[in-house]
């Protein structure tokens, strides 16, 4: 009933109205001044927008935009005097409350007052650069309501405590936040940044200096870190259910910084907890929040990677440096990989395979692999292990597996030539005793070397392989043009290219007649079909099977090697011999004779000889005799050659020698063309180029660089410049 | 229910018109329907009354052809009625915009009619017509700047101390900055910032050297997207250069000064490429005896390109470039001669040479007693160039020539401009320009 009164006073002052009237203005803006008035007051249903809009119109129209303008102003103003009264006067925890209420009210009244002064905020505002209507209802708001002396630090106070509140555990209403801080941000990014934001990331980074103080005196690295995650997934929550979402990069840089950048250093190096403790207990799920927390501060992750590089660098150097692990290569190679995965898996399970932490990972194991000059050789060892013995029963995958595991050490390595000769004289071996477990591993590690270093690296290893097969295509052609040889002894030969195997100069024995005959054949039939050859015996490399009989009839094939069989076979037209005479019937180099006597006589089970005197070592006046009480549980007996499996120390520095010799036309090779590209090149960038070209195979020592120049200079592939005694140039 | 609810009634000045309230919906939030049925402006109290319509005390002539546009998004409007009343009736109902679009079309060269020709009474020759961004123009007539908006309707006149004008533009449809030539030892002139309805000075623009504040002469302008101004400028003692400043705050922010032996202080055309980051300034004949052509890296401050015709031999009128256009989409410069020959620079190299395509060696010995020199406008991938009393389009890769505009008096075409999908072409002769637009969609 109400609306009815009201709207017929409206018309009312309508009909009186006369354009001319003199108080036209001030009437037409007491109509309007009401109805704003009754919009605060939620009365607008009484109003009638058509009228009002058209009063407005009117009076900017008529010239009274100034009059309609100021009085708007002046009408809010008051207005939000007002409403500044209720809030201030709002007790205790109604206050946001209150102020939510009304704000929401305020905004809607904003509203409409801006529909009925349509038309002077399209016109009138700006052509006279006044503030429109809506962004001056929000200023009105800021001055009279957010600064209000009595408003504004109880709204902060109210606000940090809130938080504060929540903080510490209580719960809060998030959605009244959310509206007064959607509040601040609508009065402009200033509002809330001065009132808000400021104020509320200085107390932020008051609370996490006190509450990270008292964490890390009283946790472990592992639990502080938990903490601090907690804390920073908090901060993100209430950035996402009542903050703008500009603080997020703000209030968590707060966080990191007093709650990790600040104890970054306490932290890793904490006693017992700490990362080289996480390290090795494998603690993934502590380190991949290290790394998730670290990641956010400035040198966070460089702090982790330098400790976990050094530790490894650490734990490696003793592993490789510890005479006791020297002792088995095999176990000396499965240690170095088991380190490899331990480290492999923390940075793919913790450290997100973060590209950095993976380099640190390889650096140091480059580092310390190459800190024993004997890895190459355990590295070729355990892989001539495994493919010997170790990969029978193991799926293709494993195999591959690995091989692939054998590859990335192989890439760790400086000195790849010295595998590459301990790779070839192992492969030699296993290819020539037929041990090999698996012809597909074999080629499967051929290949990927050659993807690794190219194809001169492995040319010699594939001939050895093309070798092998050509051989036993040659033997079935000499057992078929021989149908005669039928009844003797077999003979396999393996014809070997010069080069592509590491062949020593070769020492022939003396093999037993009825061999030697054969090997004649054999000559003589090969050298037949292939014209301008040449075959020599290697017959150090040989083995043979033979079937002896012993004492009381037992009978036992036995697999021998070649100079071993010759030893034998003088047992069959003698009882007894003697170093001496054994040495001159053969004709085995001492070394290895003794090697070999010592393998039929001393070793356990596999005495075929015996010795008189008895002892461990062979001298020159040893005497020899069947064994004839030899005895064993198996038919074929396997009579090895005692060999050290590492190589001795004279040995290791002949292969040394043997690669040293190699290197120098390799780099003479690699001056040649850098040189003949170049044309001239002062000494440093020879030698820095030299060894950048070399890399894949080994690393080039500068002093054995210049004596290569030295050299080249003498044999006039090079010279001096004349003036600059540091530049070489090229002569064609 | 929902059919009956959707009706509304109006009676406007007397007259009951009836249509729906998704028609109404079309006038946008920001319109007298807008508001009126917006949901805090419970209208239920009709229901009470008897009579179920609105009123609106306003002419219902016009209200028909506006509710009509609502309807079809086309604007008919009778020709006995004055554009003018129906134009003021679209601002009560906050409804101008929607006229102003559906007047005419997106701006296509090959498709232009003559919509209007105005008049106005300032003497002599107009020196340049500008498009706003909204359909308005303005032409400074020697030191005067009539400002016009898209109903073409004349705005006060700007003018900063009464200086003669060089070069005008419109900032946004509200601001244009005008910049002028200083008066000897009186510290005026330079450029200022006009508001365009109301014609007052909002702010001055100035230039300091060294701390110190200098008066100078601004030349041509040109603005950026990113809020900067660009104006060539020559002070008292030879700080000749280009001044920017910013947009929003007005201060000068960087000032490029002149290199030796070349010229960017007197420069006729200025123009800001946004994909390559760069302005390109051009000098021409007549202003200098040589004409430049460099593009400016602000950021290095540096000029990363460079063209001129010095050294060149024996000037050959032909050869004369009398204006210049970067068309970044095809890396090249367009330069035009005094016979509307097209020439190409390729910006990709420096001193790359212009390739001319002779084309119109026809108007060899035709030219007009009072012959105005070509200008060039590039606009979505059409290329325009003015001669004489016609503007020519060209089209494609090898720029064609598609479309020529011309219109019989009024004398040779001294400057065009487009914008806010129409063209403006400044006559030298009388003071008139025209207005040439592309008609609304047809209607299948």
């Amino acid at each position: 009933m109400s609306n009815q009164k009201k709207r017929n006073f409206q018309i009312e002052a309508f009909k009186h109205r006369v354009v001319v009237d003199p108080k036209y203005a001030d009437k037409t803006w007491k109509v309007l001044e009401h109805a704003i008035r009754e919009i605060y007051n939620h009365n607008a249903s009484g109003l009638s927008f058509e009228e009002l809009y058209r009063n407005a119109y009117n009076m900017v129209l008529h010239k009274y935009g100034e009059k309609l303008y100021s009085g708007l102003v002046k009408t809010m103003t008051c207005h939000l005097k007002e409403i500044s009264k209720c809030i201030e006067a709002a007790q205790g925890g109604m206050f946001l409350e209150e102020m939510n209420k009304l704000w929401t009210d305020h905004n809607k009244a904003l509203q409409m007052i801006r529909d009925i002064l349509m038309y002077m905020d399209r016109t009138y505002i700006p052509s006279t650069q006044k503030t429109p209507v809506h962004e001056l209802g929000l200023n009105l708001w800021r001055d009279n309501i957010i600064h209000s002396s009595k408003i504004q630090t109880r709204l902060l106070n109210t606000l940090l405590e809130l938080v504060l509140r929540e903080r510490t555990g209580d719960v809060i209403n998030r959605g009244l936040m959310r509206n007064i801080i959607k509040m601040l941000m609508d009065l402009g990014p200033s509002v809330y940044q001065e009132d808000f934001e400021n104020p509320f990331l200085e107390v932020s980074a008051e609370f996490y200096k006190g509450e990270s103080q008292k964490f890390i005196e009283c946790c472990d690295c592992g639990d502080y870190l938990k903490k601090a995650e907690r804390r920073l997934n908090e901060e993100l929550d209430r950035v996402t259910h009542y903050l703008d979402a500009r603080s997020e990069v703000k209030i968590t840089n707060v966080v990191e910084k007093e709650m990790i950048a600040n104890h970054m250093l306490r932290l890793v190096h904490m006693e017992n907890s700490g990362l080289v403790n996480m390290l090795l207990d494998d603690k993934y799920e502590d380190l991949g929040r290290m790394y998730n927390l670290f990641r956010r501060v400035a040198n966070g992750l460089s702090t982790i990677r330098e400790v976990m590089t050094s530790h490894i660098r650490e734990t490696g150097k003793q592993l490789v440096t510890d005479p006791e692990r020297l002792k088995d290569p095999v176990e000396f190679v499965q240690r170095l990989l088991d380190e490899k995965d331990k480290y492999d898996s923390i940075i793919k399970l913790s450290f997100n395979n973060d590209k950095t932490f993976q380099n640190g990972l390889n650096s140091s194991f480059e580092y310390f692999i190459n800190l024993n000059t004997r890895s190459p050789e355990f590295i070729s060892l355990f892989v001539d292990d495994k493919l010997r013995k170790g990969l029978k029963g193991v799926s293709e995958e494993d195999v591959e597996v690995i091989l692939d595991k054998v590859m990335m050490l192989f890439r760790y390595l400086q000195e790849k030539d010295v595998f590459e000769k301990y790779y070839k004289q192992h492969l030699a071996k296993r290819l020539l005793s037929g041990k090999t477990v698996s012809d597909d591993a074999e080629r499967s590690l051929i290949v990927k070397l050659k993807t690794e270093c190219g194809y001169q690296f492995t040319s010699k290893l594939e001939g050895m392989f093309t070798d092998m097969k050509t051989s036993q295509d040659t033997m079935q052609g000499f057992y078929a043009s021989h149908p005669e040889l039928g009844d003797g002894p077999t003979l396999t030969v393996q014809v070997l290219t010069t080069g592509s195997w590491p062949t020593q100069p070769s020492v022939t024995c003396n093999l037993p007649a009825e061999m030697s005959a054969l090997c004649e054949k054999f000559r003589s039939y090969y050298l037949g079909t292939h014209t301008g050859r040449r075959l020599s015996w290697q017959t150090n490399m040989g083995t043979a099977d033979i079937k002896a009989t012993f004492g009381k009839g037992q009978k036992h094939e036995l697999n021998v090697s070649t100079y071993q069989m010759c030893v034998l076979m003088l047992f069959n037209n003698a009882d007894r011999l003697n170093y001496k005479e054994i040495e001159q019937a053969t004709e085995i180099p001492a070394l290895d004779l003794k090697r070999c006597l010592q393998s039929m006589a001393c070793v356990k089970g596999k005495n075929v000889l015996r010795k008189e005197p008895m002892s461990k070592d062979i001298c020159e006046d040893d005497t020899f005799l069947v064994n004839e009480k030899f005895t064993s549980k198996l038919y074929k007996v396997k009579i090895g050659t005692v060999v050290a499996q590492k190589e001795s120390e004279p040995e290791k520095q002949e292969t040394r020698q043997r690669v040293e010799e190699d290197r120098k036309p390799q780099i003479e090779a690699a001056i040649v063309r850098i040189m003949k590209s170049r044309r001239t090149l002062d000494h440093n960038n020879v030698i820095s180029e030299v060894t950048k070209q070399l890399q894949s195979r080994f690393l080039a020592n500068p002093t054995e660089i210049k004596k290569r120049i030295e050299s080249l200079i003498e044999r006039e592939f090079l010279e001096r410049d004349g003036t600059d005694r540091k530049l070489y140039r090229y002569l064609a | 229910m929902g059919y009956r609810k959707d009706r509304v009634r109006f009676n406007v000045g007397g007259r009951i018109f009836e249509t729906t309230a998704t028609t109404l919906a079309n006038a946008g939030r920001n319109s007298l329907f807008g508001a009126m049925f917006d949901d805090s402006w419970n209208l239920q109290q009709l229901d009470n009354n008897n009579s179920n319509d609105y009123f609106i005390d306003r002419n219902p002539d016009c209200f028909a052809v506006l509710l009509d546009l609502l309807r079809t998004n086309e604007l008919c409007v009778p020709t006995n009625m004055s554009e003018k009343l129906l134009y003021r009736e679209a601002v009560y109902y906050g409804l101008l915009d929607h006229v102003r679009s559906a007047k005419w079309g997106p701006f296509d060269g090959n498709r232009l009619w003559l919509s209007r020709t105005v008049a106005g009474q300032a003497p002599g020759d107009g020196t340049a017509i500008r498009a706003g961004p909204d359909g308005g123009c303005c032409v400074a007539h020697g030191c005067m700047v009539h400002v016009y908006d898209w109903m073409l309707d004349e705005h006060p006149t700007i003018n900063l101390d009464y200086q003669r004008v060089n070069d005008v533009g419109w900032l946004d449809s509200e601001n244009i900055v005008v910049s002028v030539c200083e008066r000897l030892g009186r510290g005026d002139g330079g450029m200022g910032l006009f508001s365009s309805s109301s014609g007052e000075l909002r702010d001055k623009f100035q230039v300091s050297h060294e701390n110190q504040v200098k008066s100078f002469t601004a030349g041509a302008l040109s603005f950026s997207s990113d809020y900067k101004i660009f104006s060539s400028c020559k002070g008292r003692s030879n700080e000749y250069g280009i001044g920017v400043w910013d947009q929003i705050t007005g201060k000068q922010t960087d000032f490029f000064y002149e290199p030796l032996g070349w010229s960017l202080g007197d420069a006729d055309k200025l123009q800001w490429l946004n994909g390559s980051n760069c302005l390109l300034v051009a000098t021409l004949f007549p202003r200098k005896d040589n004409c430049y052509i460099s593009l400016l890296d602000f950021r290095e401050k540096k000029m990363v390109w460079s063209w001129s015709d010095m050294g060149a031999p024996i000037m050959v009128d032909e050869k004369r470039v009398r204006d210049a256009i970067a068309m970044e989409e095809s890396n090249s410069i367009c330069v035009v001669n005094e016979y509307e020959d097209l020439g190409f620079i390729d910006i990709r190299n420096s001193g790359g040479s212009v390739r001319w395509s002779s084309r119109s060696k026809l108007m060899k010995g035709k030219m007009p007693d009072e012959p105005c020199y070509p200008k060039l406008a590039l606009h979505e991938g059409q290329l325009f160039s003015s001669m004489n009393d016609s503007i020519s389009v060209f089209c494609g890769p090898e720029w064609v020539l598609t479309s020529r505009l011309r219109r019989s008096h009024g004398g040779s075409i001294c400057d065009f401009s487009i914008g806010g999908d129409r063209l403006f072409a400044l006559h030298s002769e009388e003071n008139v320009f025209d207005i040439w637009e592309t008609p609304p969609a047809p209607i299948i």
